[in-house]
């Protein structure tokens, strides 16, 4: 019986849900650090005047800047210090730092830090930084607040769109969004006395890149740097990028000698972690007679903040929605232009899902209003388009192997029972009120790739393999050490599975030991849906070889053909007999009676492997239903449902929770969730009661059901799946929401589908009446 | 993940507190607190339940320099009826309202009945979520006086009176001079609120409660609170209240709205024009989840809509 594929209990959970976790708020036993942060969003800094450390002593120290490149002619490089030098760029951003003894101290030590900073005008939203006289981010460095520019057409796309029988053009936006963690950020170090050697405890997805990079800076071996991510609350990818705060904590712990730790409050979080997702699309595509989507134009704008994060860079949103924007789907023709343009805001991180979200977003609405354009059933519409012949090579060049598009999305739409909807549609269309709608979307999400992929972005250092290194000690035991970072994902419970089908042992018997750079194998942590496919497949091919090795000595004590052991139920057996030894026998022979050893075979049980795939296409199908109230423009979620496919499931309970968190992810991004700066650049959203996460009164049951199209670009035949609620969500409830108010003729193409958006879409719609309030209500059906 | 074999033990924390330093006293007397409040006027803070007042303190936006917590005082909270009046402790918990009990006067416990005793349940499960329900109190609510506050509209809608307890005096503040502006009341600062006293309403009521927030348990955007007598004999409204909150620093009585419905038979016909007449009476001021609208007022309107008693 394989392991592989059933849903066995976490391993992670009983720590957690027993509140015996160790973040890094519990390990205690140091100074409590307070970041000084800009209250503008542009300014010159004067003076800093209190009890602060500055960037002028990080300089006197030798502190190198932090420099997140692409190599690419498009790319503006910048040198960024660890604390705001001259000139601050948003508001948040991190301007002195100082130590006191509690949290308390350190805040009223920050109360008495004066900050003399002469503001300047700011460029804060897309349209004011794209302006022509737009105050410029870095004025020393570019000319504009174009910081990276991709641009790419196949050849005949003029043509096609020319040729096309109809053309839908369609503006998307997204509001600027926030991963928000249930843990802010934090870190902790601690310099030893003697020997100088400094251990970092951060809340990070990625131990090695942050030691590499923070021993860069500081120029330090990276051996006297030990970087331990302990438990981490949630991350999303806000916490993959270098903080500069993380690298200060390191610096501040040397210098002083001392144990500091800076407990990133909520404030803090919202204001100046990282931001995601403020990105405009504007799509020209040309459908033929057959509702065939033939040609797609897209210009692309994200908002990338003020600074580019290390080591993906600011273009890993425009570039990626240029990579991945024809989706699901097989335009012929494609030509799209994708900026990322600096503003005085705080920088962007990827966020779950990064730009796919808002591509899917697109691409959805883009099928539905071409099929109300068509006169074809949104449905129809995307069986005739969705990709069916595999390996299905994309306009952008990227491979996509098989996998279950037009299947996922039948299977979905037969499951809400779309007849019955309707019915139901149509009697409270005749009643008035609340009016239910439904909201179609597929995609695809590209995961689990490595170096060749990361290769192609040309970043100043390329990211890309795992690691694994696995040994079987005397008792029987396996220690599974991985480069990957877990978080609260599973990943541990779900590699065990993968070993114990190998070795023919229990789950039980496997520990694994991540997050912690002096226990570890170098790694790039866990991002980017990756985990399972590299750590995985990293895992079953160093289990392969621990399997042989076991196999090798079974031959040897049961005086039989290594070909015919058969490792199962904890025991080496000879195939078709009842001959057999105890694995955990094997282990001691292996470490203690290595007389009995195989000639030339090394002592002890050990395997190390590395992986390093190209990448995979999982593919989803999701329908939300939602209600719509036209007189308040409230939605509420009524249904929701997913059909994935991700290939191979190693444990289904744990990648149905993936999905469940992405889905309320992403219809918090759909409806809710929204960082807002005002003109000036101030951020408004910096509590829990303006920036605005779901609970669980705002999220419906999430009825999953799952295909398994084992993928031939893995070795274990799974697809990361780590994004994809989140990428579908936000476009299958726009859709929805389109679709309830369809008969009033609304069309709303931005998220978060607020309240007072609906509200504008239903009064643009009834005929842009903008005299005011009073006048439409009186304009209203008189509510019933 | 594995114990570190030399990690970190679990040590105390950094202290994550972050308030200005203050100082705290913890009365075990209503007279003793009085005293307190009577010493040191408006540098001190009477804390309650600390929903609100803690993350302000938090935030560096309310530096008080004492902190006075009536949590150890007794005879604050509870129910009871008497004079056609139900009286609220202060120190009432949400949740004691959601199932309203009152001390009868010879001391047993027994569930409220009557209109009240459906629209306390029906409004107080719009207060918050249930960790802020069991420590947050009534008297909390009241005093601090946030204008979308279900319990400031309750109380400016049915006319409720603040019973405010001085160092050797009592008096007692209708609603309508209670509410002064954004987080401001008339209490003085060396005065405490004891008590609210709700009038019983008869079995000739019905009441409506509407709320429209972004999320369950979030301060309403907008909500309304709505009651009417009805002559039985008649079927005329007889007395009407409308209270909205969210729309202005108080909670606010809708006037025109009210004299829509007086002495006419309720119909849908009439409760749109009272809809209506209350959309023409409000202002809302914009804040972040919208430049909301008077539509969303009529939306929450008389009889019907939302919870009833």
């Amino acid at each position: 019986m394989s392991w592989v594929g059933r849903s066995i209990r976490r391993v992670e959970d009983p720590t957690l849900l027993c509140g015996a976790g160790m973040f890094v708020g519990d390990i205690g036993g140091a100074a409590a650090v307070r970041f000084i942060r800009s209250p503008v969003a542009s300014g010159l800094i004067g003076g800093v005047h209190g009890p602060a450390y500055t960037i002028a002593d990080l300089d006197a120290d030798g502190v190198g800047n932090i420099e997140a490149v692409l190599h690419r002619p498009d790319y503006v490089r910048l040198a960024q210090p660890l604390l705001a030098r001259e000139r601050v760029r948003y508001v948040g951003e991190p301007v002195a730092v100082v130590v006191g003894a509690t949290a308390a101290e350190a805040e009223d030590l920050a109360e008495q830090v004066e900050l003399d900073i002469e503001p300047l005008p700011a460029a804060v939203g897309l349209e004011a930084a794209l302006a022509p006289d737009a105050p410029l981010v870095h004025p020393a460095e570019s000319e504009s607040n174009v910081m990276v520019a991709g641009e790419m057409a196949t050849p005949g796309l003029v043509e096609a769109l020319e040729a096309a029988h109809v053309i839908v053009e369609l503006e998307i936006v997204s509001g600027r969004q926030a991963a928000l963690p249930l843990e802010a950020r934090g870190s902790h170090a601690v310099t030893e006395r003697f020997g100088g050697r400094t251990t970092l405890h951060a809340s990070i997805q990625a131990p090695h890149m942050v030691r590499t990079v923070i021993c860069d800076l500081l120029g330090m071996p990276e051996a006297d740097l030990r970087v331990v991510a302990p438990d981490v609350g949630g991350a999303f990818g806000q916490k993959l990028p270098l903080a500069r705060e993380d690298a200060v904590l390191v610096w501040l712990s040397r210098r002083l000698g001392r144990a500091v730790a800076w407990i990133e409050d909520r404030s803090e979080n919202l204001m100046a972690s990282w931001h995601s997702r403020e990105q405009r699309y504007r799509l020209r595509a040309g459908f033929d007679v057959g509702a065939h989507l033939e040609a797609l134009q897209a210009d692309v704008a994200a908002n990338v903040g003020a600074w580019p994060c290390y080591p993906i860079t600011w273009g890993v949103e425009p570039l990626m929605a240029l990579a991945e924007l024809p989706g699901p789907y097989t335009p012929e023709h494609y030509g799209v232009r994708s900026r990322g343009i600096a503003s005085h805001t705080c920088p962007m991180s990827p966020y779950r899902g990064v730009s796919r979200p808002v591509i899917t977003l697109a691409l959805e609405r883009l099928m539905d209003i071409a099929a109300a354009r068509l006169g074809v059933d949104p449905v129809e519409i995307r069986r005739r388009n969705l990709q069916s012949d595999f390996p299905h090579i994309s306009p952008t060049g990227l491979r996509h192997d098989e996998g279950t598009y037009r299947e996922a999305m039948e299977l979905a739409v037969s499951h809400v029972d779309l007849g019955a909807f309707r019915a139901r549609q149509s009697a409270a269309r005749a009643a008035g009120g609340p009016q239910p709608g439904i909201g179609i979307c597929t995609f695809s999400e590209r995961t689990g790739y490595g170096t060749p992929a990361f290769a192609a972005r040309a970043m100043g250092v390329t990211p890309g393999f795992e690691n694994v290194e696995m040994s079987m000690d005397p008792s029987g035991y396996v220690t599974l050490r991985i480069g990957a970072s877990p978080h609260g994902q599973g990943l541990e419970t779900a590699l065990s599975q993968i070993v114990a089908d190998e070795l023919g042992t229990d789950p039980s018997r496997v520990r694994v030991v991540a997050s912690d750079t002096d226990r570890t194998p170098y790694g790039w942590g866990s991002f980017a849906s990756r985990a399972m496919v590299l750590a995985g497949g990293a895992t079953h091919l160093a289990a392969q070889k621990l399997a042989a090795q076991l196999g090798s000595l079974a031959a040897e004590v049961l005086e039989a053909a290594a070909d015919d052991i058969v490792l199962a139920d904890g025991r080496a057996t000879v195939a078709g007999t009842s001959v057999g030894v105890d694995i955990a026998e094997l282990a001691r022979i292996a470490h203690h009676h290595t007389q009995r050893l195989p000639a030339g075979a090394v002592p002890g049980l050990s395997a190390n492997a590395g992986y390093d795939p190209g990448g995979t296409f999982s593919n989803a199908c999701h329908v939300a239903e939602v209600e719509v109230d036209p007189d308040t423009g409230g939605v509420s979620m009524r249904r929701f449902v997913v059909v994935e496919d991700a290939g191979r499931l190693i444990n289904p309970m744990i990648a149905d929770g993936q999905i469940r968190g992405g889905v309320a992810q992403g219809i918090a991004n759909a409806l809710l969730e929204e960082v807002v700066y005002d003109e000036d650049g101030n951020i408004l959203t910096t509590s829990l009661m303006d920036y605005l996460p779901p609970t669980v009164a705002e999220i419906p049951d999430i009825e999953i059901m799952h295909l398994e199209t084992l993928s031939d670009a893995t070795v274990t035949g799974a697809k990361g799946l780590g994004e994809g609620g989140t990428i579908g969500a936000p476009a299958a409830v726009l859709n929805a929401v389109n679709d309830a108010l369809a008969h009033l003729g609304v069309e709303l193409n931005e998220m978060p589908a607020t309240p007072e958006r609906v509200r504008a879409a239903v009064r643009a719609a009834a005929g842009g009446n903008s005299a005011g309030e009073t006048n439409r209500s009186t304009q209203e059906a008189p509510v019933q | 993940m594995l114990d570190d074999e030399a990690g970190p033990q679990r040590r105390p924390a950094v202290v994550a507190v972050k308030p200005a330093r203050f100082a705290y006293t913890a009365p075990d007397t209503v007279e003793d607190a009085l005293d307190v409040l009577d010493r040191f006027g408006d540098e001190a803070k009477v804390l309650s339940g600390g929903q609100s007042l803690v993350p302000m303190m938090n935030f560096r936006l309310a530096r008080p320099e004492v902190i006075v917590d009536i949590g150890h005082l007794g005879g604050l909270d509870g129910m009871s009826v008497s004079n056609g009046a139900l009286t609220v402790g202060a120190r009432t918990i949400h949740a004691r309202l959601e199932a309203p009990a009152v001390t009868t006067p010879d001391g047993r416990s027994e569930p409220l009945g009557g209109v009240l005793g459906s629209l306390l349940p029906a409004v107080a499960r719009f207060v918050g979520h249930l960790p802020i329900r069991v420590r947050g109190t009534f008297g909390g609510s009241i005093a601090h006086a946030d204008p979308a506050a279900e319990w400031c509209i309750l109380a400016r809608t049915l006319d409720a009176e603040m019973v405010a307890l001085r160092r050797g005096g009592e008096r007692a503040i209708a609603a309508e001079d209670f509410f002064e502006t954004v987080f401001t009341t008339s209490l003085a600062p060396e005065e405490l609120l004891a008590a609210v006293r709700l009038p019983v309403l008869g079995d000739d009521w019905r009441t409506g409660f509407c709320e429209f927030s972004r999320r369950a348990g979030d301060f309403a955007v907008v909500a309304a609170m709505t009651a009417v007598r009805l002559e039985l004999a008649t079927g005329v409204i007889a007395e009407a209240r409308i209270g909205v909150g969210g729309v202005a620093g108080v909670p606010v009585r809708l006037g025109d709205a009210e004299a829509t419905l007086m002495g006419e038979t309720p119909s849908a016909d009439l409760h749109a024009a009272a809809a209506e007449s209350a959309a023409g009476e409000v202002d809302p001021v914009g804040d972040l989840h919208g430049s909301l609208g008077r539509a969303r007022v009529a939306r929450a309107r008389a009889p019907g809509a939302g919870a009833s008693g």
